[in-house]
């Protein structure tokens, strides 16, 4: 074949641009550490390049809503903490208050003591978090939460709880409205309450009672009228719903059990003629409102039997409140915890799931320094060998020779 | 005798002299570009008959020939022009493949902060400084899509001005081939058919380069002229007369250049597709197959992203409780009314479901009595007697003006789709993060019932909720009154049954009510009489409801009628034009080898190789030492016979 001078050395040179091109190509990749400098490098790997550094993106949000999550779960829990160490340290003051030793004036210093208390527990429940947001004010939360009327507490938040996306697909609370933690509990025993009428002259005493048929309950309200005709004791039971007699003339024995329509509690002590007892179905009765009762129970001077009687029958009835708001404080604490599990599990997850993604990508993105080290020497190779052949061929030419 | 001896001597050194500038020549002109070495063809001089037969009178040059061969030539000219179609397409795509490609440049990042500053704001609504970061990321998320279409209108502006680039090359080229037509002619008419070498070199030459801006075909003529023509047989060169290539506005979209051809005063319109190779071809379509669809599909993100965000920023209400506004200004796209219009009819076009958007621009026609709408991707045609028309999610309005028949209106809606938005807002407070109704179970309530905090859909809008609904339950019926006059659907586990206006509900627990677009779920054991209120939110500054909801917008399929997330979307942009930078790069290649392989045949033949000249400079030497020697001894022979008389 017939070559021309010219073309021998434009090829040569084109050949010596084309190595030198591979090897810049090559040394890119190396200096950068990136096998994908440009899309048109590896088109399908710079697309899934970039939808797994989004994914990875996104997994690192998630990761950092969990964190926020945490923060704010933990301070609740302690709050909640403290609002569970102050229940059972007025439970410890019911329980002292029934001591029968203690005077009208005791029993005044204890409700002074349970004022403190209450104060404090409005304090607990209008905590603020790290960035100004009350904690169980619902969505309003620049709202203070609680304010104090003259008996009890009113709650001016509202039924929400904020929630975060804390995985994909995947939302959690982080907070709980004060609705529910401090204002939604049932009082008495969780179903019906039962309670002394204040005019009663007797030593009676009413149980918090409980339920034996679910299925029987009516929700209806309930009065026990009890009559003293000779020395004998008996009662009636009265369905004030809906007016009508359920038995009369039942021989009363001091704490047994009176039954009927699938509840149970039972009277002690000596009720006069005409006293009478009420159940009704349990209202929601907020823990400030419980503990005001309590304060007002022993506020009021217990005189006499009747007096005495009013005494207990209040802190019975104070007593299952109270016992139903740590259940409910503790319901609120176990999903808290459960939630802060939640968010450990996750998290567990989400750093897998980035270590997963950068192994995906740095495969997807990266040098393999091996095979590009050893492509570089092979090209540098052959661009020497270009380059010296090139000059051996342009010198050789029969001119020389003439 | 030795006066024939002494001519035949001087004919051979003539002869020996030519050759030896011939080489000359060609040694000179090795690296002439479009050079054909030449050769001298020598015969033998008409022999002189004597009676002793036949005696030979020297040697004479018939022609100086060019080693040429016509097909290497035309071949060389194609594979020319497909290949600089392929590497003016290759510089263009390679600007965007460069723009799509760096980390830190890239779309990706910027959606990426401007989600996590949404997610600030659900993770923390009532914060100042969290909905702050949301704002200015989504600032400087328009910005970077403004900086992304700045950079497409650049490379489409670079596009244009190559073009009138390239069109002024032809035209000098063709100006240069009718001259040397010309001159080609003239000069062989005038030297009895004797081929013009060089000229016919310097004119092939200026076809090659022809042929790098735009195909050209080439029909020899009988007197040695070249006839050229382009795109679908236009004469470019008709003998010495040229014509010339325009570039004029498209008169559908007066920002695009076209190419025209005018000859003798006319203009022609060429269309884009009827000019291929060369720089010019690829430059077109480059325009059309990556520019356009890029750009197209940027702005079909960009649009789909803040279209979406709004209408869902709609269902929220800001810290004002007042419902939320447009969070991202969006500039409506145009319709173009083409230049030829008979009417002065503008039309108004708006788009209304951003999901449903294509990255096709649309053409609207009328007729004098019936409007079509073309989408020009696919070429489908919807056919209306009246508008407003919608199409793919935008909707075609007449304007002002009246309309003629015959009037056509093109509609780019995504074209410059990433330039037109805009952050509306700049009050942290506007920014909507809560949900615009509260639900509600009253502590009075003595049954165990739950409501959900509620949800709404885009239709709450046309009958916002302005006044509390309560819900009460009837133990006896088992039903919920209170609803307000709409149809209930409720879903419960997949069953929907739906309740005419005003008819009671029945219960169903853990089922999800939905009643003006509204939608909550009731759970538990109601008591009869208990209440449940739905009620406008106005004050929940800590309600993150609808900010999760937005943000819950980045990982959603909103694209394409629901099919594709945007983070997905801008990844088979930069898969799209990636893949054809790849493609056009490997065929750019092979096809520069096929270069490189017809430019060696021609070479191969036509090239100048200095040895072969060389050995042709000795060949002549020797050739012309001899012939002198021819003549010194004809001048001995001379001498001999002079001496002859002393």
């Amino acid at each position: 074949m017939r070559i021309s001078s010219i073309m021998m050395y434009n090829m040569a040179v084109a050949r010596i641009n084309d190595q030198q091109s591979a090897l810049a190509r090559t040394q890119q990749a190396l200096s950068t550490g990136r096998r994908i400098n440009v899309p048109s490098d590896d088109p399908i790997g710079a697309a899934s390049a970039l939808t797994v550094s989004g994914a990875d993106a996104q997994n690192d949000q998630f990761t950092s809503n969990r964190s926020g999550a945490k923060s704010t779960l933990s301070e609740e829990d302690g709050i909640l903490q403290g609002v569970t160490e102050l229940i059972q340290n007025v439970q410890a003051a019911v329980i002292t208050a029934r001591n029968g030793t203690l005077s009208d004036k005791d029993r005044g210093f204890i409700a002074e003591d349970l004022r403190g208390q209450l104060d404090q527990l409005l304090g607990l429940a209008n905590s603020k978090d790290g960035t100004g947001n009350y904690f169980f004010s619902g969505y309003q939360s620049q709202t203070a939460p609680f304010s104090a009327t003259g008996s009890s507490a009113q709650y001016s938040g509202d039924s929400g709880s904020r929630r975060l996306q804390v995985a994909a697909g995947q939302q959690l609370a982080v907070g709980d409205s004060g609705q529910d933690v401090f204002q939604n509990i049932r009082s008495g025993n969780g179903t019906f309450t039962t309670s002394a009428v204040a005019t009663n002259t007797g030593s009676g005493l009413v149980s918090a009672g409980s339920v034996v048929s679910p299925a029987s309950l009516t929700r209806h309200d309930y009065q026990i009228n009890f009559s003293v005709v000779a020395g004998v004791t008996t009662y009636s039971v009265l369905d004030s719903t809906t007016s009508t007699t359920l038995s009369s003339g039942n021989p009363y024995t001091s704490g047994n059990a009176i039954s009927f329509d699938g509840l149970q509690f039972n009277v002690s002590g000596s009720p006069a003629s005409g006293d009478q007892f009420k159940l009704a179905p349990s209202p929601n009765q907020s823990l400030f409102q419980t503990v005001s009762d309590l304060i007002k129970v022993l506020g009021t001077p217990a005189t006499g039997v009747a007096g005495t009687a009013s005494l207990h029958n209040g802190l019975t009835a104070v007593h299952s409140a109270l016992d139903n708001a740590l259940d409910n404080i503790l319901t609120v604490r176990a999903s808290v915890g459960s939630r802060l599990n939640q968010l450990d599990a996750l998290d567990a997850v989400g750093s897998d799931l980035h270590l997963q993604y950068q192994q995906t990508l740095s495969s997807l993105q990266d040098t393999d320094y091996n095979a590009a080290l050893s492509t570089f020497s092979q090209q540098q190779l052959s661009l020497e060998a270009a380059q010296k052949s090139f000059a051996k061929v342009m010198g050789l030419s029969l001119f020389t020779y003439l | 005798m030795s006066s024939s001896i002494l001519s035949i001597g001087s004919s051979a050194l003539a002869v020996a002299q030519a050759g030896l500038s011939t080489t000359s020549h060609n040694i000179s002109n090795a690296s002439t570009p479009g050079f054909s070495r030449q050769e001298i063809i020598q015969a033998s001089s008409q022999a002189q008959a004597t009676g002793a037969g036949y005696m030979g009178q020297g040697v004479q040059v018939t022609t100086v020939r060019r080693i040429y061969n016509d097909f290497l030539t035309r071949q060389l000219t194609d594979v020319q022009s497909s290949s600089s179609q392929l590497d003016s397409y290759q510089s263009n795509i390679s600007k965007l493949n460069n723009l799509l490609a760096d980390p830190a440049s890239g779309l990706s990042p910027a959606m990426q902060d401007f989600f996590s500053g949404v997610n600030a704001v659900a993770n923390n609504p009532a914060n100042t400084a969290s909905r702050q970061a949301m704002l200015s990321n989504a600032q400087s998320l328009v910005s970077r899509l403004q900086s992304m279409q700045n950079s497409f209108d650049a490379v489409r502006q670079g596009v244009e001005s190559q073009m009138s680039a390239s069109v002024d090359s032809i035209n000098s080229y063709a100006t240069q081939i009718a001259q040397i037509n010309d001159a080609i002619s003239k000069s062989e008419l005038s030297n009895n058919g004797q081929t013009a070498n060089d000229l016919r070199d310097q004119r092939d030459l200026l076809i090659s380069d022809l042929n790098k801006e735009i195909k050209a075909t080439v029909v020899r003529q009988d007197d040695g002229a070249y006839n050229v023509f382009v795109g679908n047989g236009q004469s470019l060169v008709i003998g010495n007369q040229a014509s010339s290539l325009v570039t004029l506005r498209d008169p559908s979209d007066g920002n695009r250049l076209q190419i025209g051809f005018r000859l003798s005063g006319v203009t022609m319109r060429l269309n884009d597709s009827s000019i291929s190779g060369g720089t010019l071809g690829g430059l077109l379509s480059f325009r059309t197959a990556s520019m356009d669809a890029a750009q197209n599909t940027l702005g079909q993100i960009a649009l789909g992203l803040a279209g979406s965000f709004n209408a869902q920023h709609h269902l929220g209400v800001d810290q004002n409780g007042i419902p939320g506004g447009d969070f991202f200004k969006i500039v409506q796209p145009t319709a173009i009314a083409n230049s030829a219009n008979g009417g002065s009819a503008t039309l108004a076009v708006n788009i209304s479901d951003y999901s449903a958007l294509t990255t096709s621009d649309y053409q609207v026609a009328y007729d004098g009595s019936n409007y079509s709408i073309t989408r020009l991707s696919d070429q489908t045609v919807q056919t209306a007697s009246s508008l407003p028309a919608s199409m793919d999610g935008i909707d075609f309005g007449l304007g002002s003006g009246s309309l003629a028949a015959g009037d056509t209106f093109l509609i780019r809606p995504t074209l410059n789709g990433a330039g037109s938005i805009g952050v509306a807002i700049s009050d942290t407070r506007k920014i909507a993060a809560a949900a615009p109704i509260s639900t509600n179970a009253p502590g009075s309530n003595l049954g165990s019932g739950k409501i959900s905090a509620g949800s709404v859909d885009a239709s709450y809008l046309g009958t916002p909720l302005s006044t509390p609904i309560n819900l009460a339950y009837n133990l006896g019926s088992n039903t919920l009154s209170g609803f307000p006059l709409a149809s209930v659907t409720v879903n419960s586990g997949g069953t929907l049954t739906t309740y005419a206006p005003g008819a009671p509900v029945a219960f169903v627990a853990d089922a999800s009510y939905s009643v003006n677009g509204m939608s909550f779920s009731l759970s538990g054991n109601p008591a009869n009489g208990d209440q449940f209120s739905i009620a406008p939110n106005t004050s929940g500054t800590g309600d993150n409801r609808n900010a999760l909801l937005l943000a819950g917008l980045q990982t959603q399929n909103v694209l394409g009628g629901g099919t594709t997330s945007f983070q997905t979307g801008y990844a088979q942009l930069t898969s799209q034009v990636g893949n054809k930078a790849r493609e056009i790069q490997t065929s750019s290649l092979a096809q520069n080898k096929l270069l490189e392989q017809a430019n060696a045949a021609v070479q191969g033949m036509s090239g100048v190789n200095l040895d072969e000249e060389a050995a042709n400079l000795l060949r002549y030497q020797q050739a012309y030492q001899a012939a002198g020697k021819v003549m010194q001894i004809a001048g001995t022979l001379f001498d001999t016979l002079l001496s002859l008389g002393r």
